[in-house]
């Protein structure tokens, strides 16, 4: 923390992670409380010995309640302010800084998800879905001693997001498993769970009393929010200052990482158009009558997998890799690394052109022709006027770009009808040519960003088409 | 009971249970009993628990449980349940209605528990299951209808027929056939593609329009800076940065040292960059872009260098930069020689 020393960042931190650690301990308390009067006890383990003859056995209710008590211990500990017993070590932090980067956080959480989804019927059992909730506060308050997380976590423009990382985990785990227990069900010849219980409610009162109750409730919850976390303030605004880093709104950060590797006119113009445009088109394209009213995921394999790839990976982890560990000069920081403005990287980038001409063939990038050069052309001189720029951009696009224009024209012309033909066979069967194309085209305007962020790590990559000249760079 | 006055909570379960219970003085004078009697006669037939031995048919009302939609109803009634209940004892429908009733009756007679006294919960459950609170799809209507065979018991209300149609008045009220969930669900998104459309059109004419504004002003597009020797070799002068928007260098441009001014506005999206002394280099904060200290981009997604400003040495000696004019060094105007003062 900025003009803190070092006891006051631990009183700073122990006042807040006393609380911490005693909600957690309720909470995993009242789950253990609720599991046990609502006659869910399980056995897990049984232990060797009998007492009375009676053989105990360590149930879900034990397990729950040591892990209170664990929470409690901790709450003691850290509430006293020995921040230092109850944080990660400092090995484990090096490494976790040392080891992440664009490129770790990107394939490691997709990696994770990846997982989570194969193993979607391990992760949703409520026990170890549980446990990975407690692991993530956890870390969180382990991570929170460190003055750097703390900095960045605790800015009250950033904790929506903490909530949000929170909030999303809850939600997926809920659709999730109900998704699972209904393709498990429909397997079995049995109606979705949702079907068992489909009284109807009236409007009024239940719906519209139930939103008033949320309404007033969320209100609160704001004003509370409002008064605890009071938005900052900053300097008045300056054409010529710009704030390092300079971030934009938290919802638009995956925006703002897009820019990184497209052009503005690619990433702030025309994909945000085709993600409103594809979202409007879904129920166009989508054939498939299934999991009206239910939750499923094996009867909309397709649609749940293009729809998490783009909300939780393409979206969300965007949003989180830019809030929480883009610092100054767009640099990526480990999450207890110090934001230091002059941190350095090296990030030379080339274009694929200069690959091709300069580092492949060993030749300076051809230029652009022009009518000046060819007098053999009989046309007059405004004409040539012109068609000159006309001239100038083709020659560039077909003779200096050409690599990159065939590879993008290979990518958006060719790849669709390859895909009619293979994978996606039975999905141009039913969806006919027009629908299929668009279908086609919009799922690789959407890999077209992994594709690029892979080449900028991999190659140092700029751009494909890059044709300064006229402002046309891919 | 009174004429207006709402029934509590419990006085409605008392008369649930009592009607449950089979209370026999009620199912003698069915008109005096509890407005849940009377309200019960259309489900009867449904779930009806008669007690084992009755005979009469009017008795197979008594166990008829009822939804709690229904009791809310009798409830709101106020009194009205009793009211209610009289024109019903007069009509002469129930009974064979009932009579009907009775092999469906008997056939549960075995499941149907005696006559005991039961607790709140069950008899809220009961009421729920019996028959659906709220309003129903037509399927469901139509499966309960199935289901009952018991006529309705309201009375026939006999319509006069209509007087032919005028010429006219016919032809035009065809009805229009419901448009399903789904149809117009896809109407909305319809429209919300026009509507896209129509803000896209609206984006370019506002943008056609800001391209020709009211009234400009601009500072002068002219400065001076000061001499050249106030500018040392290898310098990044930032001062005039905030005031106009400039940096003035002096380094090796291929091999020829220059003194040029550069416009400070990165080429990607038009944040304003820093100059980074430790590391020689302009350093974009909003998306990473790096600039060389001669302008050249090199890192990030920038994909020009940066521009330059007009600059010459003024007839009193001192550096005069031109805001009005730039330079791009990818359209090779950095040849150029108002593009620089060579040092």
């Amino acid at each position: 923390m900025h003009g803190l020393s070092e006891l006051q960042f631990q009183d700073l931190v122990s006042s807040f992670l006393g609380p911490y650690y005693i909600a957690l301990a309720l909470m995993n308390g009242l789950a253990a409380l609720y599991l046990w009067r609502s006659g869910q006890t399980k056995a897990w383990f049984n232990l060797p010995g009998s007492i009375g003859g009676k053989r105990v056995a360590i149930t879900n209710v034990v397990v729950w309640l040591l892990v209170a008590m664990v929470f409690a211990v901790l709450a003691a500990i850290a509430g006293s302010g020995n921040t230092s017993i109850a944080s990660l070590p400092e090995w484990l932090r090096e490494a976790i800084n040392n080891s992440t980067g664009p490129v770790v956080y990107s394939v490691g959480s997709s990696a994770v998800l990846i997982i989570l989804y194969l193993f979607r019927g391990f992760f949703v059992r409520p026990a170890i879905a549980w446990a990975i909730w407690n692991l993530m506060w956890l870390f969180l308050g382990l991570s929170m001693t460190d003055p750097d997380f703390y900095d960045i976590v605790a800015k009250p423009d950033n904790v929506p997001i903490v909530m949000l990382v929170f909030l999303l985990a809850f939600f997926t785990w809920l659709a999730t498993y109900r998704a699972v227990i209904n393709d498990e069900r429909i397997a079995n010849g049995e109606p979705p769970l949702e079907k068992l219980d489909d009284e109807k409610i009236l409007v009024w009162p239940d719906l519209v009393y139930t939103e008033l109750i949320c309404m007033i409730a969320l209100t609160a919850f704001l004003i509370f929010w409002a008064i605890a976390l009071p938005a900052p303030l900053e300097e008045a605004a300056s054409s010529v200052k710009t704030p390092n880093p300079s971030k934009a709104p938290w919802y638009f950060l995956g925006l703002q990482e897009m820019l990184v590797y497209y052009d503005p006119w690619m990433a702030g113009v025309v994909l945000p158009s085709m993600i409103v445009a594809g979202l409007m088109a879904i129920p166009y394209l989508d054939f498939n009558k299934k999991g009206n009213g239910y939750y499923t995921i094996k009867e909309r394999q397709f649609s749940y997998i293009v729809f998490q790839f783009g909300f939780l990976e393409m979206w969300i982890t965007l949003i989180v890799l830019g809030t929480l560990l883009r610092g100054p000069n767009w640099n990526f920081f480990g999450p207890y690394e110090h934001w230091d403005a002059h941190k350095v990287e090296a990030l030379n980038n080339v274009n694929l052109s200069e690959y091709v001409w300069q580092r492949g063939l060993n030749m300076s990038l051809p230029g652009a022709l022009s009518f000046s050069d060819m007098p053999w052309i009989p046309l007059p001189a405004w004409l040539t006027a012109f068609l000159n720029p006309f001239l100038q951009f083709f020659s560039l696009l077909f003779g200096r770009e050409l690599p990159g224009t065939l590879l993008v024209l290979g990518y958006f012309i060719a790849l669709p009808p390859v895909m009619a033909l293979t994978v996606f066979r039975g999905f141009y069967q039913r969806m006919g040519f027009i629908r299929f194309m668009i279908m086609a085209n919009l799922l690789l305007f959407m890999a077209s960003l992994p594709i690029k962020m892979v080449l900028r790590w991999v190659f140092q990559l700029k751009y494909l088409i890059a044709i300064p000249e006229f402002f046309f760079n891919f | 009971m009174a004429e207006k006055k709402k029934m509590s909570v419990a006085e409605m379960l008392a008369a649930a249970r009592k009607a449950d219970g089979g209370d026999g003085a009620s199912s003698a004078e069915p008109a005096e009993a509890p407005p849940a009697e009377a309200a019960a006669e259309p489900t009867q037939a449904k779930s009806p628990e008669p007690k084992s031995g009755n005979p009469a048919p009017a008795k197979a009302a008594d166990g008829g449980r009822m939804s709690v939609a229904e009791m809310l109803a009798a409830a709101r009634g106020g009194g009205g349940g009793a009211a209610a209940a009289k024109p019903a004892e007069k009509k002469p429908a129930p009974k064979p209605a009932a009579e009907k009733a009775k092999p469906v009756a008997a056939k549960k007679q075995a499941e149907a528990s005696p006559s005991e006294p039961r607790d709140t919960a069950s008899i809220l459950a009961a009421a729920k299951k019996s028959s659906k609170a709220g309003p129903t799809s037509k399927a469901e209507a139509a499966a309960k209808e199935k289901a009952d065979p018991v006529p309705k018991a309201k009375p026939q209300i006999v319509v006069p027929p209509m007087p032919a149609k005028p010429a006219y008045a016919k032809g035009k009220a065809a009805a229009k056939p419901k448009e399903p969930a789904d149809e117009t669900r896809r109407g909305f998104l319809n429209m919300g593609f026009w509507l896209l459309t129509a803000v896209g059109a609206l984006w370019s004419l506002a943008t056609l329009k800001f391209m020709f504004p009211n009234v400009r002003r601009e500072p002068p597009s002219k400065f001076k800076v000061g001499f050249p020797d106030a500018f040392p070799s290898g310098q990044v002068q930032t001062k005039f940065k905030a005031q106009f928007g400039v940096w003035v260098v002096n380094t090796e441009v291929n091999g020829h040292p220059e003194i040029f001014a550069l416009k400070s506005v990165c080429t990607h999206l038009g944040c304003t960059p820093n100059w980074l002394e430790a590391e020689q280099k302009f350093k974009c904060p909003c998306h990473g872009s790096g600039f060389y200290k001669d302008g050249i981009n090199f890192e990030g997604p920038a994909p020009r260098p940066l521009e330059r400003y007009a600059i010459r040495v003024a007839d009193d000696g001192q550096i005069e930069i031109d805001k009005s004019q730039t330079f791009q060094e990818e359209m090779g105007q950095w040849e150029e020689p108002s593009s620089f003062i060579p040092v």
